[in-house]
């Protein structure tokens, strides 16, 4: 398993360089207002349909839920982009032995307040027009570890052109609250607030 | 109402820019197969999602579908940049009583064989999720109005990133017949399936 790396001035240039690779890509990146609980730590779901998502997740972590950044990516990525540990990246293999010691890691993290864990519970990539989102187990596995020190937040990201050269991408971030005791309140809770965000992008008319 | 004044030296030299920039833009245009009939002028319909459209459009007529361009475009974007014109933009006004006159404009154009007239049968811009494409009445104005051959081609296109951090713009044709066995509710109806299992397959499509 690889863990984050800890390098300030590769993470001063990641940050730079995300702001600005994100800047320069969007026309726009909206997202909802939500509350924040300071003394909580922060545990993100989202769906996964481009390596702009965890870039995006970034830059609303830095605007809005203000956290320390970190996120599951597979083992072949970050063996592929060695610099993403250095970002807060650290590694998952769904087929290996070392998948038990990712999720225990990740519930680790999830103890200190200042921290955020980005997690995709898909699993892989998937078209951004999918309706039903895939649930790997192991999110929930993390949940039971962490203990509920965290704060649960959904987010459902989408990317649409519409009348702009550029395209605009919109989170649609919720609180969940205490009610996902298994895994399958988890997944249905998630699945939705994917509905109720995708509706709202499907009924864009300009 | 504006009609085209396309100029063959500005589209010539115009051709190669805009696959420029569709290829500095975007990672791939995949679409898959239709088979165009010779002797056939296109009236080629296609969902309205982006900025992007009228490009995509030009592009495939340029590289795939082999035909003369013109674009129907709303009055108000058409003033705003008028070197559309140039490369075959025309205008319609919705509010205005002109329309009817754009109609017969298009069905004039599409009299000749080798043009191909693009038209956003939606009349707005719609969401890429929707699923659903609503095809306004104007369509079977122009169809019944043609003299002479033309085929009528749709396409759905949907805009992804997968593993790049450049999009990916995937199409898929739909050949709906010609203007002699033209049905407006079955165009209607075979389009939105065509859409439909479109966007089903883009979901389930590899990557």
């Amino acid at each position: 398993m690889v863990k984050p790396g800890k390098n300030l001035i590769i993470r001063f240039i990641l940050h730079y360089y995300v702001k600005l690779i994100v800047g320069n890509h969007f026309h726009k990146l909206q997202f909802d207002p939500i509350e924040v609980d300071p003394n909580k730590s922060i545990l993100l779901i989202a769906n996964h349909f481009s390596f702009w998502d965890s870039l995006i997740l970034y830059i609303v972590c830095c605007k809005l839920l203000k956290k320390k950044f970190y996120v599951m990516v597979r083992e072949d990525t970050t063996v592929q982009l060695k610099y993403l540990k250095y970002g807060g990246a650290f590694s998952v293999n769904k087929r290996s032995k070392d998948m038990l010691q990712s999720l225990e890691y990740a519930a680790e993290l999830l103890n200190d307040p200042q921290n955020l864990v980005l997690i995709f519970p898909q699993g892989k990539l998937y078209s951004n027009f999918v309706n039903d989102i895939h649930f790997e187990k192991g999110s929930m596995r993390i949940i039971e570890r962490a203990d509920k020190k965290f704060q649960l937040i959904f987010a459902a990201t989408f990317v649409q052109y519409l009348k702009h050269k550029k395209p605009t991408a919109t989170v649609y971030l919720q609180n969940a609250l205490g009610k996902c005791k298994s895994f399958e309140d988890l997944k249905n809770a998630y699945q939705m607030h994917y509905d109720n965000a995708k509706l709202q992008q499907t009924e864009i008319v300009i | 109402m504006i009609p085209e004044r396309s100029n063959r030296f500005i589209k010539k030299l115009f051709a190669p820019y805009l696959a420029y920039r569709l290829r500095k833009a975007f990672k791939v245009l995949k679409h898959d197969e239709v088979k165009v009939l010779p002797g056939h002028s296109v009236l080629l319909l296609c969902n309205h999602f982006s900025w992007w459209d009228g490009f995509f459009a030009g592009h495939l007529t340029h590289t795939y579908l082999h035909r003369d361009f013109h674009i129907m475009m709303q009055e108000d974007h058409l003033k705003k940049r008028m070197f559309f014109n140039r490369v075959g933009g025309f205008s319609i006004n919705r509010k205005s009583k002109e329309v009817i006159e754009s109609l017969q404009y298009a069905s004039e154009l599409l009299g000749n064989p080798n043009n191909l007239v693009t038209v956003f049968p939606q009349g707005q811009l719609v969401s890429n999720h929707s699923d659903e494409v609503n095809i306004e009445r104007g369509i079977d104005y122009i169809v019944k109005k043609i003299k002479g051959d033309c085929q009528i081609i749709y396409y759905s296109a949907f805009i992804e990133y997968f593993e790049s951090l450049k999009p990916s713009v995937y199409f898929r044709f739909l050949d709906c017949g010609t203007n002699h066995d033209f049905d407006f509710e079955k165009v209607k109806a075979m389009i939105n399936a065509h859409h439909k299992r479109a966007l089903k397959e883009q979901v389930d499509a590899q990557h």
